[in-house]
């Protein structure tokens, strides 16, 4: 009796699993992109290429989590010299800290899709509470790879002063529009 | 209308340290023979707190060589002092320049590949022993040791800026600036000899903050790592330099100008390489 009680409940986790679904992110399409006042005069706007991380997702809960690492290097504002500028100790200081992360710790629900998503925002190895509006989501069987998927677009704005991002103020600006757009698949 | 003037590049790294440094060396010049030393740091931490800000949090590399050039400051005015045995202060300059160059760059280093960081130690182990000789031998000799430091420390903020880090060149450059201040006042006022022996700790700072801004720019800002080597010849360079005049000032044009050359041209030469630069 007790053998079948452990077999049953060890084919229970996966099922477990699969309610509070485990999702990777993609990183083909997955974007992290900023925009920030320059001089007062232009809007200058760019984002990392390289970033990965994973989502947990649980509609019928209410639940989800996210977490998301992007490579400070990867940063791409279609200008090499301004590039290496943003990753060096002026900005960004990619060889110290190789790593900006996302990971949540609350989200709100709008019915069935993500209304916010808010967590902890880690630049220069400081992290400050942030959080996210999520503008769009959808989830479903993907068209092409026939697996499940999710994906949304959260946008908000931080002050890259809260992460000792001085360099340049105040004539650069100090308000970064952030925007980041996830999508993820299970398995 | 203060605050944004005093947000200004040129007013953070050359006004504002080159006039301290100035009138700083005129009032501590009868107090004490180090006055230069003293002068200079009052600069630097002028400069330093208008363009970092009066924070070391984050703990950066950058903040932690501010902190280790404002530490080196009171160590070569100061351990003079306390020991006189001068095999002994260059082993402890030495000492602490590699625990310096240990402390900023050990966590970047140590996730270098083997190869890379017995390149990375060798080369700027090598860089301080180097710089340590050669102002060694312009120690005694206020008009080649200001002209040798000025001109690496300008050399090295000039190329840090073309590479690609205005902060840690602003920083260089502040150095610069207060050096030059410095300087000029000792044309006024100076002798062109030291009435002391000779102590190599007390070029320290001339040593260690090239070296820390130097090495930080390749690490950090895309700095090719070859600039350094010239770079680090100005000391040698200066030291060659004639000296067969009473004037000051003639002594302060001949020693400077060799270096200064050095100094543009590696700049020009990292801005034209394309390594990526700041001024975009």
């Amino acid at each position: 009796m007790k053998k079948l009680i452990i077999v049953a409940a060890l084919a229970a986790l996966p099922l477990q699993a699969v309610v509070a679904a485990d999702y990777s992110i993609d990183p083909s399409h997955t974007y992290v992109s900023f925009a920030i006042n320059h001089v007062g005069f232009s809007t200058m706007r760019g984002k990392f290429d390289r970033q990965s991380g994973s989502m947990q997702l649980d509609p019928g809960a209410k639940k989800a989590s996210v977490m998301i690492e992007i490579d400070a290097a990867s940063i791409d504002t279609g200008h090499a010299r301004r590039d290496a500028h943003l990753q060096s100790p002026d900005f960004l200081n990619a060889v110290e800290n190789p790593t900006i992360t996302f990971k949540s710790t609350a989200v709100t629900w709008n019915g069935s899709v993500l209304a916010t998503v808010t967590g902890d925002l880690t630049i220069l190895g400081v992290s400050k509470p942030v959080t996210r509006t999520v503008t769009s989501m959808k989830c479903g069987p993907h068209q092409f790879s026939k697996k499940d998927t999710c994906g949304f677009d959260a946008t908000g704005s931080i002050k890259r002063s809260d992460y000792g991002v001085n360099y340049g103020l105040p004539t650069i600006g100090e308000v970064l529009d952030l925007q980041i757009e996830i999508e993820a698949s299970k398995g | 209308m203060i605050e944004q003037l005093l947000s200004r590049p040129e007013i953070q790294s050359a006004a504002v340290p080159f006039i301290v440094a100035f009138v700083a060396y005129f009032g501590l010049r009868k107090v004490t023979e180090r006055a230069w030393i003293w002068a200079l740091l009052a600069a630097f931490l002028a400069a330093a707190g208008l363009i970092n800000g009066l924070t070391v949090t984050p703990l950066t590399g950058t903040r932690k060589i501010i902190l280790l050039v404002i530490a080196s400051f009171f160590v070569a005015a100061l351990l003079p002092w306390v020991l006189a045995h001068q095999n002994l202060q260059r082993r402890i300059s030495t000492i602490i320049s590699q625990l310096a160059l240990l402390w900023v760059f050990w966590a970047v280093v140590s996730r270098m590949q083997s190869s890379a960081m017995v390149l990375f130690l060798a080369g700027s182990i090598s860089l301080v022993l180097v710089l340590e000789d050669l102002f060694d031998r312009v120690a005694d000799n206020p008009a080649k040791l200001h002209s040798a430091g000025l001109s690496l420390l300008l050399g090295v903020g000039l190329s840090a800026t073309a590479a690609a880090s205005a902060l840690l060149g602003q920083l260089a450059l502040a150095l610069a600036a207060g050096s030059g201040g410095a300087f000029l006042a000792w044309m006024f006022t100076g002798n062109t000899t030291v009435n002391q022996t000779k102590q190599s700790i007390t070029t320290l700072p001339y040593v260690m903050a090239p070296a820390l801004l130097g090495v930080a720019a390749v690490i950090f800002a895309h700095l090719p790592w070859y600039a350094l080597i010239p770079l680090a010849s100005i000391p040698l360079v200066v030291n060659l330099v004639p000296l067969n005049t009473d004037s000051r000032f003639v002594h302060a044009l001949l020693a400077s100008l060799p270096g200064l050359v050095i100094a543009v041209a590696v700049a020009f030469y990292v801005w034209q390489a394309g390594s990526s630069g700041a001024g975009y």
